[in-house]
């Protein structure tokens, strides 16, 4: 594997560890870089728009 | 200490050595143990559990919990997750020959993100980016020859939009097809040499871990 192939390998498998799977309500940290700014312990779920349209839709599933 | 979570699993063996185990139910979460004050926005934490939650994969298919979730004990978790036990045991049960891929591709005319200044409230432009997003399209030829090479080999599929330049085709396959699929993807990168795209997996459920059936 070349180091570009690589690098796009180890972004896309940060990309879905942080963008993907199950959000459990009540919990979220925001950082940035090393730090941890704030802590969220609200009974919400966090998520962009278009997850939160794309699962209250019905399922487009074959 | 406090457990960085990586996944919910069916059995206790498909976690160990390779991570931590804490029950939940009769369910298994995955982790990192770490010290409370360590934070989670760690590169280095980060490296780690992504390397682990690939590991892990290799030996058993999971329901993939977003990163940043953390628990103090089996009592913590299960209060947390008490909610989403029974359906995690049900999609790890149907699921647990099967994996998720996923194909990345480049809208053929990317929208305008929207600027969060050209509009008065935060509504009108929470709107408007989901307008965009949602107009993004790709090549119907090649969305065409996605749907005719790689969704067959999937037992489900779907295709979404995540931003305003691009669309994310996710299929959930059995182990064995996966070479099918990269095949399939080969064939794609030969055909149509000028759209980008990446395919990219095995991946654990994450799309189709909250599916209801």
């Amino acid at each position: 594997m070349s180091d570009a192939d690589e690098e796009l390998s180890l972004l896309e498998t940060l990309d879905h560890l942080l963008d993907r799977g199950v959000v459990i309500a009540g919990e979220a940290v925001v950082s940035i870089g090393d730090v941890d700014l704030l802590y969220l312990g609200l009974n919400v779920v966090l998520a962009n728009v278009d997850a939160i349209i794309r699962t209250s839709q019905p399922k487009q599933i074959k | 200490m406090k457990l960085v979570v990586i996944g919910a699993h069916l059995e206790r063996s498909d976690i160990e050595p390779v991570a931590e185990a804490i029950a939940v139910s009769d369910l298994w979460l995955s982790g990192m143990q770490v010290e409370d004050s360590q934070p989670v926005g760690d590169r280095d934490l980060l490296l780690r559990v992504a390397k682990a939650r690939a590991t892990l994969l290799d030996r058993a298919t999971f329901v993939a919990i977003r990163y940043g979730f953390t628990a103090h004990g089996e009592s913590d978790a299960f209060g947390k997750c008490a909610a989403h036990i029974d359906r995690w045991r049900r999609v790890l049960k149907e699921f647990r020959n099967y994996v998720e891929m996923t194909l990345k591709v480049a809208a053929a005319a990317p929208r305008t993100r929207p600027d969060r200044r050209d509009f008065e409230s935060g509504a009108a432009y929470i709107r408007a980016l989901h307008d965009a997003t949602r107009a993004a399209e790709v090549a119907p030829e090649f969305r065409k020859a996605v749907d005719e090479t790689i969704a067959p080999l999937a037992v489900k599929h779907r295709w979404a939009n995540r931003d305003t330049s691009s669309l994310e085709f996710a299929a959930l396959v059995k182990r064995d097809a996966v070479q099918s699929i990269n095949d399939a993807g080969s064939a794609l990168k030969r055909d149509f040499p000028n759209v980008p795209f990446l395919l990219s997996g095995p991946w654990p459920l994450e799309v189709f871990a909250d599916d209801h059936e």
